[in-house]
């Protein structure tokens, strides 16, 4: 029993420090005017090369642990942001990166605007700015690393039609 | 007795746990070297380890619509090929494992099972990406094999034996790179085919098909296709240069000779840009597998003349 516990923790310390040191990361935007999007794409480039930190663009879901998003949601992206965060195999984290996917920023408040990331899907890390610089974005990503060494577990969230509010006047499953 | 050591040449040397280790190695090297051609600072050491690690313990989504046992046991399949085919390999400047004449043949119809593996695991699924991803590993597997396999059968003809090791021996006082200087080439260019490294990854080209054939593997599945590229990376570089650089006689040739054809192969990643699958198969075609039989003819008129 004992010797279990052990060997439990030594493999959950393992797990952490893979988690830790190789956050493969995709991008979405949800409705951003592609500022932030420009910067996050500068915080891959050779000159802040986030690869030092394991940290790789893939263009699959289901080959991602970190889902970076920008813009406010949009009722059309809506949809399209929750299937993109259920094809994300657990454990999964979400950075919402940029003051519309924060609260809606310019755009709260519009008609076709649902709000911020985390009125749809749980974040995980908030990266201010308007855009924010890539070093506001690796500051974010080390955040949510060390969140995960600091043991915070990540609880598998299941997203259901009750949870995700649905868009004003248009019915659940339908938008 | 004989069981021990059995077991251990399958688990630890030449087979399992070493290989998994030098090819997370040769990975990390490969990544290495292109970040340090493009300026950057490039990953850690133990980049290809934590991937792997976490892959592993990460969820495995079973896609809907996919056939379940095929698509878990597809990339252990990929692994044990790659594994198995190292047996017959003088790996790390040793003797190989185990021989039988011939084995030339059987690696190298081991090592393509991963490209078998993973073109049937993208066709396995529904997603579209994964399909067209499937369509180009299989259309490039048909590209390069030819010229490969035809490159590799080169010293073999002179060597007079189908056995790896043997010519592995022949080769030491016999630098294949200077009589043959075609076959070097097409070799280790098959080899990037084989592996799919750019300028050779219209297959996995992310920026088109988002992953490829690969597309809907999360955790151990993706896990295990990695592993499986990185056990074929050293047992491909160990080939060529056990046939054409003049044989790997002890641990430190080989070190020096793989990592310089690693710093070649990682100087034309990052030099090139991506081949449509197209140009790829064209490229094979007209010129690699022309050139290599023009070699051969050679070849047998000078020995023939020799002789």
């Amino acid at each position: 029993m004992d010797i279990n516990k052990t060997w439990q923790g030594v493999l959950d310390q393992v797990k952490t420090w893979a988690r830790v040191n190789s956050p493969w990361a995709i991008h979405y935007n949800s409705g951003s005017c592609n500022g932030c999007d420009i910067e996050i794409l500068a915080t891959l480039t050779p000159r802040y090369d986030a690869e030092r930190l394991g940290v790789k663009l893939e263009g699959s879901p289901r080959h991602a642990d970190v889902l970076i998003c920008t813009g406010p949601v949009t009722r059309q992206s809506r949809e399209r942001l929750i299937r993109i965060y259920d094809q994300m195999p657990e454990p999964k984290f979400v950075i919402a990166v940029g003051a519309c996917a924060l609260s809606g920023g310019a755009f709260q408040g519009c008609y076709n605007i649902m709000g911020g990331i985390d009125e749809v899907i749980p974040v995980d890390v908030f990266v201010p700015g308007c855009p924010p610089r890539p070093e506001a974005i690796i500051d974010g990503v080390v955040k949510l690393l060390g969140q995960l060494q600091g043991g915070v577990s990540a609880e598998p969230v299941t997203l259901t039609e009750e949870s995700v509010p649905a868009p004003q006047g248009v019915k659940p499953g339908l938008a | 007795m004989n069981t021990l050591v059995a077991f251990l040449t399958m688990v630890i040397f030449p087979g399992g746990l070493f290989l998994l280790f030098v090819g997370m190695m040769y990975e990390w090297l490969d990544r290495k070297l292109v970040a340090r051609f493009q300026n950057r600072i490039g990953p850690r050491w133990f980049q290809p380890i934590a991937d792997n690690v976490k892959l592993l313990a990460k969820e495995e989504v079973l896609p809907e619509g996919v056939h379940p046992q095929l698509f878990y046991v597809l990339p252990v399949i990929a692994l044990s090929g790659a594994l198995t085919a190292a047996l017959y390999v003088p790996m790390f400047g040793f003797e190989p494992a185990t021989s039988f004449n011939g084995d030339l043949i059987a690696t190298i119809y081991l090592l393509s099972l991963l490209t078998l593996s993973m073109g049937l695991a993208g066709a396995n699924t529904l997603d579209r990406y994964s399909l067209v991803g499937a369509t180009r590993t299989l259309t490039q597997l048909f590209s390069y094999e030819a010229p490969f396999l035809l490159a590799l059968l080169g010293p073999a003809l002179i060597a007079e034996s189908w056995q790896i090791g043997e010519i592995n021996d022949y080769a030491r006082d016999h630098w294949f790179i200077l009589t043959q200087p075609i076959g070097f080439v097409v070799a280790l260019i098959g080899l990037m085919g084989k592996l799919e490294l750019p300028p050779f990854d219209a297959p996995e080209a992310e920026t088109e098909i988002v992953a490829g054939a690969m597309t809907e593997y999360s955790g151990r599945g993706l896990a295990l296709f990695h592993l499986g590229k990185g056990v074929e990376l050293v047992i491909g570089l160990s080939l060529v240069a056990a046939f054409y650089l003049g044989g790997l006689a002890n641990p430190i040739d080989f070190v020096v000779k793989t990592v310089l054809l690693l710093g070649f192969l990682a100087s034309v990643q990052a030099l090139m840009t991506r081949l449509r699958i197209d140009q790829t198969v064209g490229l094979w075609w007209r010129y690699g597998a022309l050139l290599v039989l023009t070699q051969y003819l050679v070849v047998i008129i000078v020995e023939g003349t020799i002789a």
